[in-house]
């Protein structure tokens, strides 16, 4: 885990990580959220809506957002304000996903730093992007 | 840059953060008054008043004041450096 003071973050600073999407993931997911729409639960289903297999939740995906934040960018010191996310284009189990994001904004007067971010599947195709909104405490 | 000016700017940036069209403040106005008036929408008042104004608050600086009408004097303090 990265341990950035506010001092150490600058403009156009970068983080990175990779991520296997698994069943097992949906299927947490579903159990934390209660989110038990079939399209991320039920193969026949999602194949019967024009989708090779289960849909991973948007939600799980922006999720990773949490991670880059909390561990990664600026990691142990983070606390986060806000995360505005777009889910381009759908996820599935076995997709091979990389986080990615950049410091925009830097606010020394309420130690805040502004992040955007993407995530591109296997294919290097975007799939989600956001703009998060992290404190530095 | 005048008082009033200032104020009619700095609503402007309160009803974008409070999501309020009709919201209207005054001098006196403080955050007892604006129930929405957290942590995150004073951080939010913060970076969108310093954007506005081209100006920049020391960390800390804005938590201190006990209103709207202080804060309105500290931003033309800042615009007169």
């Amino acid at each position: 885990m990265k341990e950035y003071s506010f001092d150490e973050l600058h403009i156009d600073q970068t983080a990175s990580f990779e991520v296997k999407i698994t069943e097992e993931m949906l299927d947490k997911f579903c159990e934390i959220s209660g989110d038990i729409n079939p399209l991320h639960r039920d193969e026949e289903f999602a194949k019967s809506k024009g989708f090779p297999g289960r849909v991973a939740y948007g939600m799980l995906v922006a999720s990773l957002y949490s991670c880059l934040a909390g561990v990664h960018l600026p990691g142990k010191n983070c606390i986060l304000h806000s995360v505005q996310s777009d889910f381009i284009r759908p996820v599935f189990i076995g997709d091979t996903l990389v986080v990615r994001g950049g410091i925009t904004e830097k606010n020394e007067s309420v130690r805040q730093i502004v992040i955007k971010a993407t995530i591109c599947n296997q294919a290097n195709r975007k799939v989600s992007k956001a703009r998060i909104e992290a404190g530095v405490i | 840059m005048e008082k009033e000016q200032i104020l009619a700017e700095v609503q402007e940036i309160f009803r974008d953060v409070f999501d309020d069209e009709n919201l209207v403040i005054s001098e006196d106005t403080s955050a007892a008054d604006i129930d929405d008036w957290d942590s995150l929408s004073h951080i939010r008042l913060v970076v969108a008043i310093e954007k506005k104004f081209d100006i920049k608050f020391a960390f800390g600086e804005l938590q201190e004041l006990k209103n709207v009408g202080e804060m309105l004097e500290l931003i033309q303090e800042k615009l007169e450096d």
